[in-house]
């Protein structure tokens, strides 16, 4: 049986995810229980404490919950070890600067973060599975504060009718579709949404995902490895890969779907300068100060309050990275017209 | 006999003539090494001026030298200001780019927004009138 908590009551890692009963990108709620399924029986296994922090974000009101099916879905989920947090669509449009970004992630992924009680937090899509490294990292106690932790991607081609998804499935040089990601000093970005493992105290520090530039999904992500830079943080390899379900619709795809029409795509202008500029969110970024009501034991409902949104412009909060002593200095410039 | 009669000529300021011939012949090639050593040292002189001019040159060149080094250490540190300038100016445009956006952004929501509420208001009046 795996601890629910470490030693001192709080899990080692919380994984925060988030997602919504949309299908997007074809079955989203099929590949979300395999690699949840995946990726509990692992840490179970090790005896990792642990706990899943969802953020089901604006769920549509014509589909059932993930949360109602999930627990069917993955039978040996643990209900002990999930928090649920089902977030009032009101706030999608609220906090909007971009009609055109329909899901904004990584103020999602905040409200994990900021309700998480793990030790560390590892920020990462439902599609997603650790590998053997990450693992290792989890159980070996090697995991270190300010440190933000890479993991690069393999992005696989898994055969339709796969239900299950084992070692076997994942470690097939056969269902790689092309070739892996490297992670590049000093930022380490790439695929950088698929994982970011870091202690919740540096977490807390940096008030996590940017929340100040909502007009675009893509690129926030790279946007905090600049933040974790310029706050003294070291970014480092964890020293092995996670895996990624290929889906229909993601930016991997068909990075270039939106040549000349930048403004049009769905995750936004891929050339705003996130790497060049940081961000200082608000005191109440995850809408911390939105009313929670807990539905049932381990679901709560996050509110719409007006009292938990930023303000639309707030533009001190856009500020120019540090460049710390001996490390790169962030920032490059890309010409946008 | 011949030796006396030398002697004599000698005392009345004569030489034999081929005393003569052969001191003439000395005294031509003296003469002729004296010309060939007056152009040497014409022609030392006139180097030496030469190297003297060069040399003159050459210090003047070395002076310029001097001072353009000295004047590129000073365009280097020019250029090294420049340098952290055009940074600075990149970041702060980025961050105004940034800015811009949000603004943009924030503007064509508001934008939507009064639309959707005109919208309305109007309907709502027709409804009512």
């Amino acid at each position: 049986m795996t601890p629910l908590t470490g030693t001192n009551g709080e899990p080692l890692v919380s994984l925060v995810l988030t997602g919504r009963n949309d299908g997007y990108g074809g079955d989203f709620a099929g590949r979300f229980h395999r690699a949840l399924r995946f990726n509990h029986r692992q840490l179970v296994s090790r005896g990792v404490p642990h706990e899943i922090v969802f953020v089901e974000w604006a769920p549509p009101r014509e589909a059932p919950l993930l949360f109602d099916r999930v627990f069917d879905a993955v039978p040996d989920l643990d209900r002990r070890v999930c928090t649920w947090y089902v977030v009032d669509p009101q706030y999608q449009q609220a906090l909007s600067l971009n009609p055109r970004v329909e899901y904004l992630e990584f103020f999602a992924k905040n409200v994990g973060i900021r309700r998480a009680r793990g030790r560390f937090v590892l920020t990462t899509n439902c599609d997603v599975y650790m590998g053997r490294r990450v693992l290792d990292a989890l159980t070996d106690g090697s995991l270190r504060p300010r440190v933000l932790y890479r993991a690069p991607r393999h992005d696989l081609d898994l055969p339709a009718e796969t239900a299950i998804v084992d070692w076997d499935v994942l470690e097939d040089p056969g269902n790689l579709a092309g070739p892996a990601h490297v992670l590049k000093p000093p930022y380490m970005g790439s695929a950088t949404g698929d994982f970011v493992l870091l202690d919740r105290e540096s977490f807390h520090e940096i008030r996590g995902f940017n929340e100040v530039y909502r007009v675009a999904r893509i690129g926030i992500d790279r946007n905090v490895l600049v933040k974790a830079l310029s706050s003294g943080y070291a970014i480092e390899d964890i020293g092995g890969p996670v895996y990624h379900e290929n889906h229909e619709g993601s930016y991997r795809l068909n990075p270039a779907a939106y040549a000349g029409r930048e403004a049009d795509a769905p995750w936004g202008d891929r050339r705003w300068h996130s790497s060049g500029v940081s961000y200082v969110n608000p005191p109440g970024w995850g809408l911390a100060p939105a009313p929670a009501r807990q539905v049932v034991h381990g679901c709560w409902n996050i509110d719409f309050s007006w009292d938990a949104v930023p303000k639309m412009v707030d533009l001190r909060r856009v500020v120019l990275p540090v460049a710390r002593h001996g490390r790169p200095h962030p920032g490059m410039y890309v010409k946008k017209h | 006999m011949k030796g006396l009669l030398i002697r004599l000529l000698a005392a009345m300021g004569l030489v034999p003539a081929g005393r003569y011939r052969a001191l003439r012949r000395a005294m031509d090639e003296m003469k002729a090494d004296a010309q060939s050593w007056r152009s040497k040292a014409h022609r030392a002189e006139a180097r030496c001026e030469k190297l003297l001019a060069e040399n003159k040159r050459q210090t003047q060149a070395a002076e310029r030298t001097q001072q353009q080094a000295v004047d590129y250490n000073a365009m280097q540190e020019r250029l090294t200001a420049a340098e952290r300038d055009l940074v600075a100016a990149r970041e702060q445009l980025m961050a105004v780019d940034v800015k811009l956006d949000i603004l943009e952004g924030a503007a064509n929501v508001l934008d939507v927004r009064t639309r959707a509420a005109i919208t309305r208001q109007h309907s709502g009046t027709s409804a009512s009138s």
